[in-house]
């Protein structure tokens, strides 16, 4: 502890206790070792904040400000227009049919695709020849380009030369071309949304698979095998032990899948364009078809604002479930 | 394989490309010796950005009068060809840089009405061509033209006219089909014999153009001769509307509702159409695909509805930025393509249709030699654009990215009813008109 000499003469050990505090205290506080280690953490940091506030801060800030404003492509200066373009929004049939479709479009493909990641992810994960050649190539889909493979299905599901058609009428399953059973996938409203929800459940669930085989992989066997001596079924044991154990890994993956499935623009627009009559219209094709191939930046953007409210909520609640089982 | 086999198996593509070479070379130089350009373009560079054509045979004409455009007025030219569809999303980039190319293209999707003010006032050009050869159509004004001053300059305009099987139509007792119940009665009469007749309900390109053709020919307007009111709340629309469900009901398959632009292409070589109204590139690719449909394949430059006879062409504009670093070279080149109008019809196979009056002089470059599409030489006196009679405006254009009137018909061909869809379009038409004129 620091003594304080109130006058007269003064021992050697209280001299070097004052010098000692004194230096203490001259030493601003950004030159303690906690600064440092602060500062030390937050320089490792910054790339990635410098990262999210340009790539992502300044864009949305950007769309916040288009949305608000009558801005067009080719118009230099916009004006504040407040709500009006969100109004304008919500006053269309269309949005409500691309709002309706973006939810069944985001819902339905992340249950088919956490439906058949988990399945996959089991099946990779038994020992079998030839597993590594299999678990490199369902990645295939995943890391093919997105037109390119889209293009592929685009044919596939041609309504007069469709390759599964024609296996299916070959099948008697269906009539031949031109009966009332031959299915025009992208041509009646229901089957259009299956369709391009197919699509984006084949591109994606590989991935899915992937992010839940390194989960499973790192659970420990020997907690699995003690589960299997304590009796607990295969259901028991994924529901009880697995889950819990690759909670964090499956909440990440949702929140990407979840994010990129919603702003998924490139499959519905080159394989209906939001047709017929919006049977497959999402919110990104809509604000694109807006915005910039009509010209009207700001509505454009009012309308693919409207993702946030839906996102926002989702992904607080999944860091929030995350956050809760790190600590 | 004999050599008939290998010919029959030739590719479209490199059939389109050896014939616009072969047409294209014999005049070029002759072509480009014919003007003079000013001095002070000499040693620049000019850039450009333009569609990836349907007919690749033309790109690789332009190509090659670039290169040697260039190299006889000293200009460095780099050419850009992207799918006509990037063309916006590229544009607003650029604009919204304020830097990149010096000379622009509108292919299908006019945004003169959008950029003008960013964009070099061409009048003078555009008269000094107008008066060269002939006139501008009257067409040609609503692509290129804001306030009576021209902001783009007309290249070309592709017309989609009915492709027609004289075989099959012959088989019901039926010729040459002069009016939309013609086709109508053809349609009915061959579906039953496997033959349906198909016009995109989707949402394509082809879609916008074909039911607007429907409309005009039926006398619905989208707006007034200005541009600024919407005109469609008409008894004629409705009766458009109607016979769009009659011609589905009687004469085509739920597959309509799938299609895109080439899927009529497609559905005419398979042998399957009884006709479709489509570009001649689908006259084109089943030459080479399905000679024997090919030879029973004949065209009509479009059929007279209640309203009169409209064709709705898509427009090709060239236009310059205010911020290009070449305005004096751009305009050179405008010159100088539009000059050689005749050799960029032959290399495009006569599917680029000039604006210029004067270059109808029959025979027409390509046109005038084939018997099947010397109809299509009189194509001028039948064509409207979309928004007519109204200008190709900015709302006029979001109207067509909205697949507003393709989708009111799709409604009522599924049975809807036709008050309601008129309510439900035209409250979206009007929507979008009054946010622009707001702006």
């Amino acid at each position: 502890m620091t003594e304080v000499s109130t006058g007269g003469s003064r021992s050697p050990d209280t001299s070097l206790a004052i010098e000692v505090g004194r230096r203490a205290r001259g030493v601003s506080w950004w030159r303690t070792p906690t600064a440092r280690r602060y500062t030390f953490g937050y320089t490792l940091l910054a790339p990635a904040v410098l990262y999210v506030l340009l790539l992502v801060g300044a864009p949305f800030l950007f769309s916040l400000y288009l949305a608000l404003s009558d801005a067009s492509t080719g118009a230099p200066v916009a004006h504040f227009v407040g709500l009006d373009n969100f109004r304008s929004a919500v006053e269309t049939s269309v949005f409500y049919t691309a709002l309706r479709n973006t939810l069944l479009f985001t819902v339905g493909a992340g249950l088919l695709k956490g439906l058949l990641g988990t399945t996959l992810a089991f099946l990779l994960l038994q020992p079998f020849h030839g597993r590594k050649v299999i678990r490199a190539l369902i990645v295939v889909p995943f890391t093919l380009p997105i037109a390119v493979s889209v293009l592929g299905w685009k044919w596939m599901f041609d309504s007069q030369f469709s390759v599964i058609n024609w296996a299916l009428s070959r099948l008697d399953l269906i009539g031949p071309y031109g009966s009332a059973s031959w299915p025009v996938w992208l041509g009646e409203p229901g089957l259009a949304l299956l369709s391009v929800m197919f699509v984006n459940v084949w591109r994606g669930f590989p991935f899915s698979a992937i992010v839940l085989l390194a989960g499973l992989t790192s659970v420990p066997p020997e907690i699995l095998d003690a589960a299997k001596v304590d009796g607990a079924t295969f259901l028991q044991r994924f529901r009880k032990v697995i889950v819990p154990m690759i909670a964090p890994i499956l909440f990440i993956g949702s929140a990407f899948d979840t994010v990129f499935t919603l702003s998924d623009l490139s499959i519905v627009y080159l394989l209906t364009n939001g047709g017929p009559d919006g049977a497959t219209e999402i919110l990104p094709t809509l604000a694109y078809n807006t915005g910039i191939r009509g010209g009207a930046l700001g509505r454009g953007a009012a309308i693919s604002l409207f993702l946030l409210p839906i996102l926002l909520p989702l992904i607080f609640f999944l860091l929030r479930a995350l956050r809760r089982r790190q600590y | 394989m004999s050599d008939e086999r290998s010919s029959a198996v030739q590719s479209r593509r490199s059939f389109l490309t050896t014939t616009g070479i072969a047409a294209a070379g014999l005049t070029l130089a002759d072509m480009l010796s014919a003007t003079q350009a000013p001095a002070q373009i000499k040693g620049t560079n000019l850039r450009m950005l333009i569609w990836s054509h349907y007919v690749p045979a033309y790109d690789v004409w332009f190509d090659k009068f670039c290169k040697e455009w260039g190299t006889k007025n000293g200009v460095n030219v780099r050419v850009d060809h992207i799918p006509h569809l990037e063309l916006p999303a590229r544009y607003a980039a650029e604009f919204a840089a304020g830097a990149g190319h010096d000379l622009i293209y509108y292919a299908g999707q006019i945004l003169t009405g959008q950029y003008y003010r960013n964009l070099v006032d061409v009048s003078d050009l555009a008269d000094g061509l107008g008066k060269k050869h002939g006139g501008w159509l009257d067409a040609a004004k609503s692509a290129a033209q804001v306030g009576g001053a021209w902001y783009a300059v007309p290249d070309y305009f592709i017309s989609i006219p009915v492709l027609w099987r004289k075989d099959l139509f012959a088989s019901v007792g039926l010729g040459e089909p002069r009016t939309w119940d013609d086709l109508r009665k053809a349609a009915g009469q061959l579906k039953s014999k496997g033959h349906p007749t198909g016009m995109q309900f989707s949402h394509c390109n082809d879609a916008n153009h074909n039911w607007r053709a429907l409309m005009y020919c039926f006398g619905a307007k989208e707006t007034d001769p200005s541009g600024q009111n919407v005109a469609l709340d008409s008894k004629e629309m409705r009766e458009a509307l109607k016979f769009g469900k009659a011609l589905y009901d009687e004469g085509m398959t739920p597959e309509v509702f799938s299609w895109d632009d080439a899927s009529d292409n497609r559905f005419l070589a398979s042998g399957v159409a009884s006709w479709i109204h489509d570009a001649i590139s689908a006259f084109h690719s089943t030459r080479v695909t399905n000679p024997k449909v090919f030879e029973q394949t004949f065209v009509v430059p479009e059929v007279a509805g209640p309203g009169g006879t409209w064709n709705v062409g898509e427009p090709n504009v060239w236009a310059i930025w205010k911020f290009s670093k070449n305005v004096a070279a751009a305009k050179e080149f405008i010159q100088g393509i539009a000059d050689s109008q005749k050799e960029a019809m032959a290399a495009s196979l006569g599917y680029n249709m000039p604006f210029l009056k004067g270059q109808y002089a029959k025979p027409m470059p390509y046109l005038g030699s084939d018997a099947k599409l010397a109809k299509l030489q009189d194509q001028e006196k039948i064509t409207a654009f979309l928004g007519f009679p109204g200008p190709m405006t900015p709302a006029a254009q979001e109207v067509v990215t909205t697949f507003i009137i393709p989708d009111m018909f799709t409604r009522v061909a599924r049975g809807g009813d036709v008050e309601e869809t008129m309510k439900w379009g035209i409250g979206e038409i009007r929507r979008i008109y009054a946010k622009h004129k707001a702006a």
